[in-house]
């Protein structure tokens, strides 16, 4: 029996037995063949094109049907670069010639033709290396498949412990087979998998350092987040203790869900919208299920991690247009592509950035490489056909971002227009992530539709303080009195030039911070889904007009600890039933 | 063999669709068909071959046939540059 202290990610208790992963790092097959195998690599090829073919014909049906014959051309072009004997032929000529694995062939042939359409004068033609790329991109995925068929291994009813778990991967593992509970040795709050464990509802822990090590694959372990313990091969006494925890929190989060289905408003009367942040498609359901208004925030990097789809508006409008139909009426508001805030990017060029969070990414990278924002812009604005869609750019910090934008949407749209598609512009709103955007609300006023507040980066450029670095996390506090009343200012522009505004970052999730934005006047919020049952929870079960008494006060105190302490003491005098459950927190 | 230099005169040139027709009318015919323009030569046959030439507005391109069918091929070919591919209405 061992028992190993991290941190919490997201809340739960879990046990099973112990499956160790390990990312394999993605390599093209580098290899030679012999002359019997030259006849197999063809095979496979010729399989995968096949194998395309099919997968771009549905795509090509679904498409025409919600947008037209016009907006499918992308899609007949790949399919006609399929049956285009100089690709495919060439590509076959490679391998037999050369006696190569076909992924190298196909990546040989990617590498030439890019080469020849960058060598093009007319922009429009050096484009086209996209369409080269994505095509032979989705050969290669269909080869890998088919080689690897029989290796595609379904993680299921264990606890899953890995240093960390890729991004491109999270989705594909976590949510084939049900995962009793996870363990990371890196990751922070926002990474990819522990958003999407959130989402699973997946009892999570992070930063145990060389768990890969310490654990193995016969163990068993139960993964505790409210003591934030992963204990390994347990005793008869701490399983049945785990199990009754675990009963318990059942109870409690069944009782939950069925409060999502109260109105929202507070006991005073006082209306609220909750809304669920999207990080992938499918988490959807889960926030339908929660009786939720909408999406509050629709991420779309996801759809970075696929070339074919980031550069065709009529693949991402497909996904855009299912998504706001099933939450229709409701909004779906949907950032444009956010990357680069921490690590840096494939789609960065140059050199690194001494300081990539002050540097080159968000809004500021896509207005560098328009391409790709243009491409997103055109696929939401052709997506709206339900007249609920909105779009939300990340990281405003001078107005000039939004005029190009807005240009952008225009072109777009005059464009469509000429085509003959019907236009319904989305809403365009910012988010307010940089004290400046704050002193930007009014001269935003006829530029911008709406707002929202990623209250996250907020906090991070208020405090400069990078949140993941441990040394100064500590700092990194949403009672801190610059930002309670950055926010208090934020909420006092935007009712003066009469906009709408969501919080969209984790202080709507999270219990106390949630109340004191309540109090402050905020009412639409938009939170990772599992937190929906909870918040809602709590602000149908207080009064509008007590706690924002209380929030008034709070900007009577210089430290971040009066601040917590008062509110959360206001709190628990005036609903004491309401706030002794240690599971409310 | 037939040759004939073709002005282009569709605005948008042999992008995508215009590229996507040329090669499915070459496709029609038994000649080997070529089209020439600056350095490269490449196969009528080929959408992909076509897209390479980035040949725009304004640029001339010979065309070569050559075959049983070349005389109408050839036709066939300079009358769909003329109708500008259909595009414009």
């Amino acid at each position: 029996m061992k028992i190993l202290k991290g941190n919490s990610a997201s809340p739960g208790i879990g046990y099973g037995p112990v499956h160790l992963f390990n990312p394999e790092e993605e390599l093209i097959d580098r290899k030679k063949v012999d002359a019997a195998e030259v006849k197999t690599e063809i095979h496979r090829f010729r399989n995968a094109v096949k194998k395309s073919k099919a997968q771009l014909k549905k795509i090509y049906n679904n498409v025409v049907k919600i947008m037209g014959e016009d907006s499918a051309l992308i899609i007949e072009t790949q399919t006609m670069l399929l049956n285009d004997g100089q690709l495919i032929n060439g590509i076959e000529d490679l391998i037999r010639q050369e006696q190569i694995k076909a992924d190298w062939a196909i990546k040989k042939t990617e590498k030439k033709y890019i080469a020849l359409f960058s060598k093009l004068s007319d922009p429009a033609f050096r484009e086209k290396r996209n369409d080269i790329s994505d095509i032979l991109n989705r050969l290669l995925s269909n080869l890998k498949q088919t080689n690897h068929a029989k290796s595609v291994e379904v993680i299921d009813e264990v606890v899953l412990i890995a240093r960390e778990i890729p991004p491109s991967q999270a989705a594909n593992i976590m949510s084939k087979g049900r995962i009793l509970g996870l363990v990371l040795e890196e990751g922070g709050e926002t990474s990819h998998s522990v958003i999407l464990a959130k989402t699973l509802g997946i009892p999570t822990l992070i930063n145990i350092r060389d768990i890969t090590e310490l654990a193995t694959g016969g163990d068993f372990a139960i993964v505790d987040s409210f003591s934030a313990e992963l204990v390994i091969n347990p005793l008869q006494g701490q399983l049945e203790e785990a199990r009754i925890k675990q009963k318990k929190y059942d109870l409690y989060k069944d009782r939950l869900k069925a409060t999502t289905r109260k109105e929202n408003r507070t006991r005073d009367h006082h209306s609220f919208d909750i809304m669920g942040n999207i990080e992938l498609p499918f988490e959807a359901e889960l926030i339908k299920s929660y009786n939720a208004n909408g999406i509050g925030l629709f991420r779309t990097e996801f759809l970075l991690g696929n070339s074919t789809i980031a550069r065709s508006a009529v693949e991402q409008g497909v996904i855009y247009h299912n998504m706001a139909r099933s939450f229709y009426p409701h909004p779906v508001v949907i950032r444009t592509f956010d990357i680069g805030r921490d690590k840096g990017h494939h789609l960065i060029k140059g050199t690194r950035e001494e300081n990539p969070s002050l540097g080159t990414m968000a809004i500021r990278l896509f207005l560098r490489e328009k391409e790709l924002l243009i491409i997103q812009l055109k696929a939401i604005i052709t997506a709206n056909s339900h007249r609920n869609i909105r779009i939300l750019l990340p990281m405003i910090t001078e107005i000039e971002e939004v005029v190009t934008v807005r240009k952008m949407m225009r072109e777009i749209a005059a464009d469509l227009h000429r085509q003959g598609h019907p236009v319904h512009m989305p809403p365009l709103g910012i988010m307010i992530e940089v004290p400046a955007a704050v002193k930007l609300i009014r001269s935003l006023k006829d530029l911008v539709d709406f707002f929202s507040i990623g209250t996250n980066d907020l906090m991070q450029y208020v405090l400069a303080v990078d949140r993941n670095n441990s040394e100064v996390s500590y700092l990194y506090n949403p009672f801190h009195p610059a930002v309670v009343q950055v926010l208090i200012e934020a909420r006092e522009e935007i009712r003066r030039v009469g906009k709408e505004v969501t919080i969209c970052g984790e202080m709507a999730g999270k219990v106390f911070t949630a109340l004191m934005l309540l109090g402050m006047g905020y009412r639409s919020f938009s939170m990772v889904p599992l937190s929906i049952p909870k918040i809602k929870n709590i602000l149908t079960s207080i009064d509008f007009k007590y706690v924002s008494g209380v929030v008034k006060k709070l900007v009577g105190f210089g430290s971040k600890k009066e601040i917590e302490e008062y509110l959360i003491e206001a709190m628990f005098r005036k609903y004491p039933r309401l706030f002794s459950n240690e599971l409310v927190w | 063999m037939q040759k004939r230099d073709i002005q282009i005169t569709n605005r948008l040139g042999l992008h995508a669709r215009a590229a996507a027709k040329l090669s499915h009318l070459a496709n029609s015919f038994s000649s080997d068909i070529f089209l020439v323009f600056q350095e490269n030569r490449v196969n009528a046959k080929s959408l992909l071959g076509i897209m390479t030439l980035g040949a725009s507005l304004g640029n001339t391109i010979r065309v070569e046939c050559q075959g049983k069918d070349e005389q109408p091929a050839m036709d066939k070919i300079a009358a769909l540059f003329e109708r500008k591919f259909d595009e414009e209405k």
